[in-house]
């Protein structure tokens, strides 16, 4: 640091000529009010003495001008904007991004102080000692990065906004507030970028950086243990098995409770120690024929860190049968899928119309595709918008190669199926003209391909481009396991099989009437809107804290949407002191930031006690009497 | 005090009750300086009174008439009676009447002691004389002495018709006094003593002059504590002088030593020439300074 000062406003340095005219009217104004006395002849005496006695009368004499110019050189000083250099390129502008996410929010055992608090401190001390010339813009980083403040010196604002911040119960997204950054550079130069966090977040970071990043690691907070994963399946038996994973950070050794509770009331109870780092899945098995809510809450034995992981949520839904639209003339399918108590084939023998809505749809025509399903299979037929790039000739071909990690054609084995009916690539088609069309290639085939697969809003869709039938598949082994596969992608789809617990940040997909408007209650008490697509489908609402949110509005009935952390890397609290970024790595820097301290208050507050000083000794009663 | 009150007061000086209380006080003199004239101060020397002093032996040439002859009967060796002598002792009143005591309340202070001592000297049968000194030079204005409670008036009216003003010092004002006195006793001199000159002189000639020196400094209060600050210009009131002082509340400090040296100098040079120095304070009661100090530091019985 470098303590001879500098001087922002080196041209106040003019208004030192006021001294000119400061001492030239104490001279001028100098006249001595009169005084009469008897006798001069003790006085005579007394101003003899003193001029023999004290050698610096002449400076006493002048006592209250010396101080009026000490007075008047304090406040130039004070407005000269003097600074101590902290040695460090001063930034002009310098955004700041501090990191909010939930691991920010951990406590120190001895302090009780979060990282965010802790953060806070160190950038209000930067707020504090800004330089005329700095501008800042203040950058929440959590699931997304949030700018707080314009580039601004208003201290009140940039504080106001400091204030506000809070930690969200969200993973923490570097990334996202990097490119924030990169696009304010735009506008303005930018040096350097500030960041203070934890360290908890990825370590590898995919951005090319156009600045200089000064990571302000803060100190680790102490252990912690949480819930990272709750999710249900449901068993043979009808009954659920309930899977809670609990993981312990690297710092101590952590006895815990775990109580699961169903619909507000425990039914089970684990205690359970983990080590330093460990995690462990604990298994519950309930019963829950209709719909229930669960929550997980993880009693800490010792110094827990983050509150935010120590509950969960899942809620179980409605069990029910799989209903399933199978062409009668699909013989295969409806032969392996007849046994199946738990699903219902439609259409039924005795011609009775089906429901609206079905769960699968399989089909050799292409007109019942149009039947409302979440999970849809045609064959034997190549869709409308894919005429043009494939074409069906009758021939014999088979399979050369096939997605085996495809969730359809898991453990599905096609080496040796031969199929009569050939999808052929029609003149200049190729794989890419599907992929815009949102397909992918599960089964490739000689020329052309054989499987399809499509996501869309309703749901999910397959399309064997040829009739299965004509081909020796259905005598396959791997025909029922195809089949059953597809099952279990329905009943994934419909959320009856397996559920998981939401997590933050965004509240799930819900269903309700369409174009219509809902009000959401958050657990911090804040009131959300949000506005059903023409499907009646609620999406993209922003869940950033754990709990129980509130939805109101037509068709919602005040339902409760419950969202829970269930983040392994928040949970853990690890810091990484290196960033690997594309090109460069950034390293937490050692020393804290050293910003330039101004000196103006100081001065104006010396010049003030200056002129208290002055007034007192101008004012005060004479001292020499002796008692 | 009312007018009416005012109307049958003996003297504006001070009231009736405090006069008759003065009437029983006598001055107390160390020395026995008295004048040939009868008078009722005892004298140091043998007298002719009736009242016997002492015996001694006889010399050739003294008068046989005061022969003890009931000692010579017994012892057959003359022996001489002596009488106690009381002769008239002179009280001067010598009052700095220049414009230093035209200050607050100083020169009515100073008469109203002069008029005390000269009421003790008048009722004591002394020969009481005052002094009033204005002009450096000129010619005091005096009260020719007198004697015996008819006097008592004439002092009165002698002290209010005084004026103050002028440029007198005290040590030229006691030279002019000495230059047309005549007689032994007590020399009170009332002044606030604040002068440039030397007062060695003075002294030395009033004890040459068979005059018990009995000074009395008048000061206001502003003079012993002045509370002044700041940048001022000093104006002496006798000369007009000025003098320019800085943190002028400083200074005072160093004035109060001055103060006090003068004091002790000033009682020191009464001391060194058999006589008394008393400092009083004009704001203080004339009751307090007569009943109570005068008395406590023996100047009166």
């Amino acid at each position: 640091m470098n303590y001879w000062p500098g001087f922002y406003s080196l041209p106040g340095a003019w208004y030192l000529l006021l001294l000119l005219p400061l001492v030239v009217f104490y001279f001028l104004k100098l006249k001595r009010p009169h005084k009469s006395v008897p006798s001069l002849a003790l006085w005579s005496q007394v101003i003899n003495d003193r001029r023999v006695n004290s050698p610096f009368q002449k400076f006493k004499r002048s006592i209250l001008l010396l101080l009026q110019i000490l007075l008047l050189l304090f406040l130039v000083l004070a407005l000269m904007q003097p600074y101590i250099q902290s040695g460090a390129e001063r930034a002009e502008y310098l955004p700041i991004l501090i990191d909010c996410s939930a691991s920010m929010a951990a406590t120190d055992p001895e302090t009780k102080e979060s990282r965010l608090e802790l953060a806070k401190e160190r950038v209000t001390e930067i707020i504090d000692n800004l330089l005329p010339d700095q501008r800042v813009s203040l950058v929440a980083v959590g699931s997304t990065a949030r700018r707080l403040t314009d580039f601004t010196d208003n201290q009140r604002i940039l504080k106001q906004s400091l204030a506000g911040l809070t930690v969200d119960d969200v993973p923490s997204n570097l990334e996202d507030a990097l490119r924030m950054t990169q696009a304010l550079s735009r506008t303005v130069p930018i040096k350097t970028v500030l960041f203070y966090s934890d360290g908890n977040f990825p370590q590898e970071v995919d951005f090319d950086l156009p600045f200089e990043l000064n990571y302000q690691m803060l100190p680790t907070a102490g252990s912690n243990v949480g819930i990272t994963s709750f999710n249900a399946r449901k068993n043979q038996t009808g009954n659920w098995d309930v899977f809670i994973r609990v993981e312990n950070s690297e710092k101590n050794e952590s006895p815990v409770t775990v109580e699961l509770l169903q619909d507000r009331q425990s039914i089970a109870k684990e205690e359970i120690v983990l080590g330093k780092g460990d995690s462990q899945r604990l298994e519950f098995s309930i019963s829950a024929d209709k719909k229930s809510s669960l929550e997980a809450i993880l009693i800490p034995g010792t110094y827990d860190s983050l509150l935010s992981d120590n509950r969960a949520f899942l809620n179980i839904p409605q069990s029910r049968s799989l209903l399933v639209f199978i062409d009668p003339d699909l013989t295969s399918y409806r032969y392996a899928l007849g046994e199946n108590k738990d699903l219902v084939l439609y259409p039924e023998q005795d011609g009775a119309a089906g429901p609206p809505e079905y769960d699968l749809v399989i089909s050799s025509y292409e007109k019942n595709m149009d039947k409302q399903a979440l999970v849809k299979l045609g064959v034997g037929f190549v869709p409308d918008d894919l005429k043009s790039y494939v074409l069906l000739e009758v021939n014999l071909t088979d399979v050369v190669d096939w997605n085996r990690s495809s969730a359809l054609l898991r453990h599905v084995e096609l080496g040796d199926v031969q199929i009569t009916e050939q999808p052929v690539w029609a003149e200049n088609a190729k794989v890419e003209n599907l992929e815009e069309l949102g397909y992918e290639v599960l089964i490739h085939g000689r020329l052309g391909p054989l499987l399809l697969q499509k996501r869309n809003s309703d749901g999910l869709e397959f399309y064997f481009l040829f009739n299965t039938d004509r081909s020796t598949m259905p005598y396959r082994v791997g025909f029922p396991i195809m089949v059953s596969n597809l099952i279990q992608l329905t009943l994934q789809e419909a959320g009856i099989a397996e559920v998981q617990a939401s997590a933050t940040p965004l509240l799930p997909t819900v269903e309700y009437v369409p174009e219509k408007k809902y009000k959401i209650k958050a657990p911090n008490g804040k009131q959300l809107s949000a506005e059903s697509n023409k499907n009646g489908i609620v999406s993209g609402v922003a869940a950033l804290h754990v709990g129980k949110y509130l939805i109101s509005g037509e068709g919602a009935k005040s339902d409760e949407i419950s969202v829970s952390l269930l983040n392994p890397l928040e949970t853990s609290l690890v810091s990484i002191d290196e960033i690997q970024f594309s090109e460069v790595p950034v390293s937490a820097a050692q020393t804290q930031v050293d910003s330039d301290k101004p000196l103006w208050s100081e001065f104006a507050f010396v010049a003030f006690v200056l002129l208290l000083l002055e007034w007192w000794y101008f004012q005060r009663r004479p001292t020499g009497i002796p008692a | 005090m009312s007018q009416g009150t005012q109307v049958n007061q003996y003297t504006a000086l001070f009231d009736n009750k405090t006069l008759s209380m003065l009437e029983r006080l006598r001055l107390n003199p160390t020395r026995r300086l008295t004048n040939r004239s009868r008078g009722e101060h005892l004298s140091g020397k043998g007298g002719t009174s009736t009242e016997f002093s002492d015996y001694r032996n006889y010399v050739p040439g003294d008068d046989v008439r005061y022969i003890d002859w009931n000692i010579f009967s017994r012892l057959n060796k003359p022996f001489m009676k002596q009488y106690q002598h009381e002769e008239e002792m002179h009280v001067v009143l010598i009052i700095d009447a220049s414009s230093s005591m035209d200050y607050e309340d100083k020169f009515l202070r100073c008469k109203q002691l002069a008029a005390a001592f000269g009421v003790m000297g008048l009722l004591n049968f002394e020969k009481v004389s005052a002094y009033s000194c204005n002009h450096k030079g000129g010619r005091p204005v005096n009260l020719s002495p007198c004697t015996g409670r008819i006097s008592m008036k004439r002092l009165f009216d002698f002290l209010s018709s005084i004026e103050v003003g002028g440029n007198s010092p005290i040590e030229s004002a006691v030279e002019d006094v000495l230059r047309s006195h005549r007689g032994r006793g007590v020399a009170i001199v009332l002044s606030d003593y604040e002068s440039f000159g030397d007062l060695q002189r003075p002294f030395n000639m009033l004890f040459s002059a068979g005059l018990e020196l009995f000074g009395v400094q008048i000061l206001a209060p502003s003079e012993i504590n002045p509370e002044i600050n700041g940048d001022l210009r000093l104006v002496d009131s006798e000369s007009g002088q000025t003098l320019d002082i800085s943190s002028a509340g400083d200074l005072l400090g160093l004035y109060h030593e001055h103060r006090v040296l003068l004091e002790d100098h000033l009682s020191m040079l009464c001391r060194q020439r058999s006589g008394r120095f008393l400092m009083t304070n004009s704001g203080d009661t004339l009751e307090h300074v007569v009943f109570d100090l005068l008395r406590r530091k023996g100047w009166v019985r």
